[in-house]
């Protein structure tokens, strides 16, 4: 599976993915824990693709999108069930720590 | 068991047997991948936590000599880059953790593969400390931040604070400067701990001023950060804001390795002639250490030590 990039504008289009999670993470090509997370967030999407969809949104392309959900820091990732937001993560996590946690959320979520 | 033959893969984490395990990802680490593979000891870098460690979060390096300033990201990239280029092999994976079941070998533990190391370097840095005062969970990355370097930009014209008074606070409070409508910069003691030289630029900015013997009650607000309790020598104050990063000191990142060599009471490594710990075969390098100075060019010179003592150790034992 692959994290693809969107346009703020195209959220609410695919946070309800059918049966599935969907984490959003904002991020910018200035921040070095963007860079550090963009790894561990294609390594999780290849192992968890079937449970969770990822994205992309770039803060300085999306301003608007990024001021909507509150962002103040890079990278946020905001994980969605039916739209609706359930949980965010602030800052780089490691693969394992993001995997367990979306794990943990996909288990209680999708159940 | 043949350390020579270097088994670790190339693009999946299989683990096995190397002669030295480097553990971190930061200046440390890069400059010990660097004099490990010039010295062609079989190695691999396993990139915990943050790859660039914390000068990869560092808007601005100016103190690092031969390089006049660059942005800590940059310099970490370049020092990649180099080692990856005299042959250093890196490793996405984050240590778990390490025992040493015989006295000549160290099992470490990654989040996916087993590894059997020779010699183990640790370098994996420390974290930014916490204040430890209400409001700081709960506004992270909706106003509390750790790193000017990525949030700078979401407080262009905004009011903002920066808690402690050494050198990554006084640098980063340079960086937020640029962006914010008034800085404020609160320190618990009378003076900065950081060089003259970013104190007195500091001191001289035009949209901040320094509110000293002040420490932090409290962290307020609604959707993110509005306001700051202060407790200061004329009593307790309010301080609206929109933003308070805060660069109090930092943790050292040694859990994985509690059991394996003796840490001091802070966390850190304990350490003897800059880079041995104790257990011969496992040095450290860095931040992790209890080595007094924390730059990025004490960093690089542990780590260019730590692997020369592993290429001494490994001439004595005849592994080289």
């Amino acid at each position: 599976m692959a994290v693809k990039h969107i346009r703020g504008s195209e959220i609410a289009s695919v946070t309800s993915p059918e049966g599935k999670l969907a984490l959003v993470d904002f991020s910018a090509v200035w921040c070095a824990p963007c860079k550090m997370l963009d790894p561990v967030l294609k390594k999780v999407s290849d192992e968890l693709g079937d449970k969770v969809d990822f994205f992309h949104v770039d803060v300085d392309e999306s301003p608007e999108a990024s001021s909507r959900f509150g962002i103040r820091g890079v990278p946020t990732m905001v994980i969605f069930h039916n739209g609706q937001e359930i949980d965010r993560l602030v800052g780089f996590r490691d693969k394992n720590s993001l995997k367990k946690h979306l794990e943990n959320l996909v288990d209680s979520k999708l159940a | 068991m043949d350390f020579k033959t270097g088994i670790i893969g190339s693009g999946t984490s299989v683990g096995g047997d190397v002669d030295l395990l480097i553990a971190g990802g930061g200046p440390a680490a890069l400059a010990a991948a660097l004099y490990a593979a010039r010295y062609g000891i079989d190695h691999v870098v396993i990139e915990s936590y943050q790859p660039g460690g914390q000068a990869a979060l560092t808007a601005l390096i100016e103190n690092y000599p031969g390089i006049m300033e660059i942005a800590g990201g940059d310099l970490a990239e370049k020092m990649k880059e180099q080692a990856e280029k005299w042959g250093g092999v890196f490793r996405m994976e984050t240590v778990t953790s390490t025992t040493s079941r015989e006295e000549d070998l160290v099992e470490v533990k990654t989040d996916s593969a087993v590894y059997n190391a020779k010699y183990l370097i640790i370098a994996t840095g420390a974290a930014p400390a916490k204040l430890g005062v209400p409001g700081e969970d709960k506004f992270y990355g909706r106003g509390v931040s750790y790193c000017a370097t990525c949030d700078a930009p979401f407080f262009k014209n905004k009011r903002v604070m920066v808690v402690g008074g050494g050198d990554s606070a006084v640098k980063e409070s340079l960086h937020l400067a640029d962006f914010a409508s008034h800085l404020t910069v609160v320190h618990r003691r009378n003076k900065f701990r950081a060089e003259p030289y970013l104190g007195k630029k500091l001191l001289s900015c035009d949209n901040c001023d320094v509110m000293w013997n002040t420490t932090v009650k409290s962290i307020e607000g609604g959707d993110g950060v509005e306001a700051v309790v202060l407790n200061t020598p004329d009593g307790e104050t309010r301080v609206e804001v929109d933003g308070v990063f805060v660069y109090v000191g930092r943790r050292p990142s040694t859990e994985p390795f509690r059991e394996l060599v003796d840490l001091n009471p802070d966390g850190t490594v304990k350490t003897v002639n800059v880079v041995h710990t104790s257990r011969k075969n496992v040095l450290a390098a860095g931040d992790v250490t209890d080595n007094e100075l924390r730059q990025v060019v004490t960093a690089v010179a542990d780590g260019a030590r730590a692997a020369a003592a592993v290429f001494d150790l490994m001439q004595q034992e005849g592994d080289v």
